[in-house]
């Protein structure tokens, strides 16, 4: 499974960098290393929505304060 | 001429309790190649210091840069300078380095703790002439350049750093030398070199300086071409005449922003690999591009970076921060502030719809005066700086 999360700018005020590290976290917690191949990239032109990831090219809208829940239901569970 | 040029810089600290730095630096360029560089220390330390130094360094930096003959620049100097009421004397001793085509310096120094010059980095006992103008005992020397050269100057707080507290006699010369000829070759800029000699000072002085403390270092070194790619063009069928432009240009090439960065991968049809590092900065981190020297966020990185160049022209406080740490502006900085001495900036106007949202800090005119005051900041370090709107 492949998980990218927006690391431009405007993503980078909206909080990715605790989306990527909490994902970092849940990751190795569960041992998804082998199985997640987590990934960054520029700006993904829907900079209103941030912020931006997707999950094998699947777009959502995930913040800091969601981030766990959406890693359960979206990344956990789908592997 | 030659592809030599020199990287300045100085650094004061003031006597402990005195607002005002009774030493004085002033650098005036000579038409493109050559320089004067002066360093004067007024009798004293406060306001009076400080108006003898200010007044000595400006006569003969300016006189010196006008081609008048340096007997001239050193009366002018007696004549103009007030009569202390204290000790009843006009005294400010001084240090004159004058580049000339970047080919030659011409050092003139009185009564200031001798220039150091370190040759590849060791210390080069360079030929001094005694001569005697109104009465005052001035040594010249001429000494042909080569890359690696690097001059100290210094005012006599620096060899007086420590005098009854570490030491008996002050920080010796010939200990300052082996000093500065283990950070030489690191490579520093003249900026942060007398940064680190001037804060060794105020540590051996125990926090509270006895004197003023200047120190100002003259590198010699290679131009070094660099470029900077920031923002996307405005008309978006530039795109590929911004890319060509910027990738003929010879040096190195930083590419600053997200948009852009993946425009620069089109163009060069290789792929973008942001990293997800974050280095323990809270700045966006860097990506990989094959062609590419650095390749970072654009507007939060580049804020930080024009920060660091401020501090680097007034405290140079910061220079550990962007000295040693791996995220994007740190990187950028040592770029531009160190390597860099000729930049091309390139400049995108485009406008980011994304970044028009009332809650973001970042708009379109915050970009565009970020780039100038980035540009004008590296100016005042010396860089010969060229922009090109897109």
């Amino acid at each position: 499974m492949k998980v990218t999360v927006c690391i431009g700018s405007s993503c980078h005020i909206k909080g990715s960098r605790q989306v990527v590290e909490q994902f970092q976290q849940l990751i190795a917690d569960n041992g998804l290393k082998e199985k997640v191949d987590l990934g960054g990239t520029f700006c993904m032109g829907k900079c209103q929505q941030g912020v931006c990831v997707t999950v094998d090219d699947q777009f959502y809208s995930v913040s800091p304060e969601t981030a766990e829940e959406f890693f359960n239901t979206n990344i956990k569970a789908k592997v | 001429m030659n592809d030599l040029c020199a990287d300045i810089g100085y650094k004061s600290i003031n006597h402990y309790g005195e607002q005002l730095c009774g030493d004085h630096v002033d650098v005036i360029e000579q038409g493109d190649n050559s320089t004067v560089v002066v360093l004067a220390d007024g009798l004293g330390s406060g306001v009076k210091a400080s108006i003898l130094s200010t007044l000595t360094s400006k006569i003969i930096s300016t006189m010196m840069a006008a081609g008048m003959p340096l007997e001239e620049c050193v009366s002018a100097v007696a004549a103009t300078l007030p009569v202390s009421s204290e000790h009843g004397v006009a005294y400010s001793t001084f240090t004159i380095i004058h580049l000339l085509n970047n080919q030659t310096a011409e050092l003139i120094q009185y009564d200031n703790p001798h220039v150091i010059l370190l040759r590849d980095g060791v210390n080069y006992d360079y030929p001094k002439t005694e001569m005697n103008i109104g009465g005052k005992q001035i040594f010249k020397s001429s000494i042909p350049l080569r890359e690696n050269d690097a001059f100290i100057a210094m005012s006599d707080g620096c060899p007086h750093a420590g005098i009854g507290i570490e030491y008996n006699f002050g920080w010796a010369i010939e200990d300052i030398t082996s000093f500065m000829e283990t950070i030489i070759l690191a490579g520093y800029t003249a900026k942060t070199l007398s940064t680190m000699l001037v804060d060794e000072c105020y540590k051996l002085y125990g926090g509270e300086p006895k004197d003023d403390v200047t120190s100002c270092v003259v590198r010699i070194r290679k131009r070094e071409p660099m470029n900077l790619l920031f923002g996307p063009p405005s008309n978006r069928d530039d795109c590929d005449r911004m890319m060509s432009l910027f990738f003929s240009k010879e040096g190195k090439h930083i590419i600053c922003g997200g948009t852009t960065s993946t425009i620069a991968s089109q163009f060069l049809r290789k792929p973008l690999k942001p990293s997800l590092n974050f280095e323990g900065s809270d700045l966006p981190p860097t990506a990989e591009l094959e062609g590419v020297d650095l390749v970072t966020e654009g507007v939060i990185t580049i804020a930080r970076v024009l920060e660091y160049a401020k501090d680097y022209l007034k405290d140079n406080d910061r220079y550990e921060d962007w000295g040693m740490k791996r995220d994007g502006a740190a990187l950028i900085s040592r770029f531009l502030f160190e390597e860099a001495t000729d930049i091309n900036f390139f400049v995108g106007r485009a406008i980011n719809p994304a970044h028009q949202n009332p809650d973001l800090p970042i708009t379109f005119s915050i970009k565009m005066s970020l780039a100038e005051e980035l540009v004008d900041c590296l100016r005042q370090m010396g860089k010969r700086v060229k922009v090109s709107y897109f």
